[in-house]
């Protein structure tokens, strides 16, 4: 009961404190819609047009196939096509405006329903990864393109006739077949977005910032400890009948309380104004939050036992605060960063609490994805507490 | 029927350092014990050890028969420390202060609420409970500081030099709090290094020196270990380290020290060694700028038992 009292007194005291509401509260949701709208400019316009620009140079567009052809490329919702001169085309492939250039040659049509050789020319630079998706892209168009030829022509053997209705009839068969899906495709995750926020800037910008201005809340938690110490209350309790592992206790509980409380309430800010469902997932997204609360509430701790003065708090909080939120990927995502920063950002419990977080959000996965992030943070989260009871014996 | 206080052999090192050097004593129940000494003679590691912040090197003590080694939670319970500091919320209300303080000594609800109230009457604060500890003079400040100890009414109270840089109005309040919680049947063990509270207040008194205690008893009997000598204080115009030297020498000098420019002699016969000190004084021509004959007291005690003034 009285490490209650003791939370409770803590918890009075910050939150009696204005300084407290502007860092637990007024801060984050700011930074969140900040960073969002920053993550929205970079990433997530829902209406800029993402399919790879090609440019086409058709020299002849009334012909059969030119026209077959282009209706399809046309249409797509992978490749966003552009009609112009080769001269033209050239010039916007070198400055990168398109990704190729498909170039159908003069007689491409005739000879092709003639039965002899026609080739199209793409030409995409090989070094860039539009450039080879297109090649895979028009593979397919093309070569259905080419064997309702083949079909026409078999069909028109004996009857010339038959060609134009029979290339009309495959190409259609072929148009609806593309359409449907003939192989269902089991995942256990599903498939990541090409978008890393997930078709929402605040799925990175809720989430980051959650995990930021929890170790940031530190700077008024921490230093109740560092008060309780200076004007010697801490050593007045020490004369109560409290055991040390009971005064530990109390402060640690007022820590988690304001973390989660603080964590909850972006949470449900996030949720219901900026439409990041964290509600997909409750129970996950509960787990890694109080997975989170007790790892920052041991690190605060932590700070509270170490540092002698409210300065040092406060000079700690930054450090920790910048050094997880930097390489732990609240700010950007891991993995556009890449190589040594990304693997050593990812031993971060701070990744660990992103990863959780996005698992549910961005990767659309289901409760057991958090497990491990969580256990992970919970880990960190006893080894710090286990640092700080060795410190607080000493002090 | 256990003594309310008991120490037995207590010692405590930091490093090479003998803070306290095998200190014994005990108080009776509903008794005021003091311990006078100067800063640095172990006072303050002496309650420390009592109130469980340290724990002995050596020895043992207990508070209404539990052992501080053996049953600190019991110990503690019997306990209630006043703090040479003030340890207190300032961003909470005097009320809230010791609200807190309750829970932490166990009390809850009712209880709480009418202690919480009876508490403030007794320091005289009831009509600013409700202002922030913040706000309040040093003096009220120490009075809150000894209401958050009496909360639970313990057997035994500490209290650790608890009229440090107050007001006259606040010490007086202050002493005249102990004597009616002394009246009241609690045994209060009183540190200090002002005499005349150890005098006014004491049943005995323990004078303190270099981690050790060298003298024990009430104020009658400390008195009487000086023999009936007199201090005679005293300024003159040259450098003391000149004329205490010859003055040392001077036949009926026992003790002689100085303090902020006033140089204290402990004598058998004031009227006989007075005059000699004025001749000692002007043959290196020096002058004597004033002089006070003191009857024997604690200071006097002190300095007879370690050679040097309380004062320091």
């Amino acid at each position: 009961m009285r490490i209650f009292d003791l939370t409770l007194k803590d918890l009075t005291q910050i939150l009696r404190d204005k300084k407290s509401l502007l860092f637990l509260v007024a801060m984050p949701i700011v930074f969140t819609l900040f960073m969002g709208f920053a993550y929205r400019g970079n990433s997530s316009d829902e209406n800029a047009d993402t399919r790879i620009p090609l440019a086409v140079v058709d020299p002849e567009p009334e012909s059969r196939l030119n026209k077959m052809l282009l209706s399809r490329l046309d249409s797509s919702d992978t490749i966003r096509t552009v009609h112009l001169s080769e001269a033209d085309a050239i010039e916007s492939l070198r400055k990168s405006e398109v990704a190729g250039v498909l170039v159908i040659p003069v007689g491409f049509s005739e000879q092709a329903e003639a039965g002899k050789e026609a080739q199209l020319k793409l030409i995409a630079q090989a070094s860039s990864s539009e450039g080879q998706s297109l090649y895979q892209l028009l593979r397919v168009p093309i070569s259905q393109l080419m064997s309702a030829v083949e079909i026409a022509q078999i069909s028109a053997e004996n009857n010339a006739n038959e060609f134009a209705p029979t290339i009309e009839l495959a190409w259609s068969k072929w148009e609806v077949q593309s359409q449907r899906s003939l192989v269902r495709v089991e995942q256990a995750a599903a498939q990541e977005t090409s978008d890393w926020a997930g078709g929402n800037p605040y799925n990175q910008a809720s989430p980051g910032i959650l995990v930021q201005f929890a170790i940031f809340g530190l700077v008024t938690s921490a230093q109740i400890l560092v008060q309780e110490r200076k004007s010697r209350t801490l050593q007045r309790l020490m004369t109560t009948a409290m055991r040390p592992w009971e005064i530990v206790a109390g402060h640690l509980l007022a820590m988690f309380t304001l973390t989660f409380l603080q964590t909850a309430m972006l949470v449900i800010f996030g949720q219901l104004v900026l439409s990041v469902n964290y509600f997909r997932e409750p129970l996950g997204t509960l787990l890694v939050s109080v997975a989170l609360g007790l790892w920052v509430a041991s690190l605060g701790l932590l700070i509270g036992v170490v540092a002698k003065e409210e300065q040092q708090v406060i000079l700690f909080s930054m450090i920790a605060m910048f050094l997880f939120s930097a390489l732990g990927g609240t700010w950007f995502p891991l993995e556009a960063a890449g190589g040594a920063f990304a693997a050593i950002g990812k031993l971060l419990p701070s990744a660990w609490a992103m990863t959780g977080l996005q698992n549910i959000l961005i990767r659309g996965l289901s409760l057991s994805s958090t497990l491990l992030p969580a256990g992970i943070l919970f880990l960190y989260a006893v080894g710090f507490f286990g640092l700080a009871v060795w410190r607080f014996k000493k002090v | 029927m256990p003594k309310a206080i008991e120490v037995n052999n207590l010692k405590k090192s930091f490093g090479e350092l003998q803070a306290v050097q095998g200190v014994s004593f005990s108080a009776e129940a509903g008794e005021v014990l003091s311990l006078l000494g100067p800063n640095g003679a172990g006072k303050s590691t002496t309650i420390s050890m009592l109130s469980g912040l340290l724990a002995p090197s050596d020895g043992d003590a207990s508070i209404m028969g539990h052992s501080i080694s053996r049953e600190p939670l019991l110990a503690k319970s019997a306990l209630g420390v006043v703090p040479q500091d003030i340890a207190l919320y300032p961003d909470l209300s005097a009320r809230e202060n010791l609200d807190f303080w309750g829970k932490m000594y166990g009390l809850r609800g009712g209880a709480l609420k009418t202690r919480v109230g009876e508490v403030l009457e007794i320091i005289g604060l009831s009509d600013r409970q409700k202002d922030k500890v913040g706000t309040f003079s040093g003096g009220m400040k120490r009075r809150v500081n000894i209401g958050a100890a009496l909360l639970h009414k313990p057997k035994v109270i500490i209290m650790d030099e608890p009229t440090v840089g107050i007001d006259p109005q606040s010490r007086r309040h202050i002493l005249d709090n102990v004597k009616l919680l002394n009246s009241q049947g609690m045994t209060v063990l009183y540190t200090t290094h002002y005499m005349e509270e150890a005098e006014e207040l004491s049943n005995h008194i323990a004078i303190m020196d270099k981690g050790k205690i060298v003298a024990m008893g009430t104020y009658r009997e400390l008195i009487q270990l000086v023999g009936g000598q007199t201090r005679i204080d005293l300024s003159v115009n040259i450098e003391k380290e000149r004329i205490i030297p010859a003055w040392k020498t001077v036949e009926g000098v026992s003790q002689i020290d100085s303090t902020n420019g006033t140089i204290s002699a402990i004598v058998t016969d004031s009227n006989l060694v007075l005059p000699k000190l004025f001749e000692t004084a002007a043959k290196l021509n020096a002058r004597i700028t004033s002089v006070e004959i003191k009857e024997p007291n604690l200071e006097t005690v002190f300095m007879h038992l370690t050679g040097k003034a309380l004062r320091d």
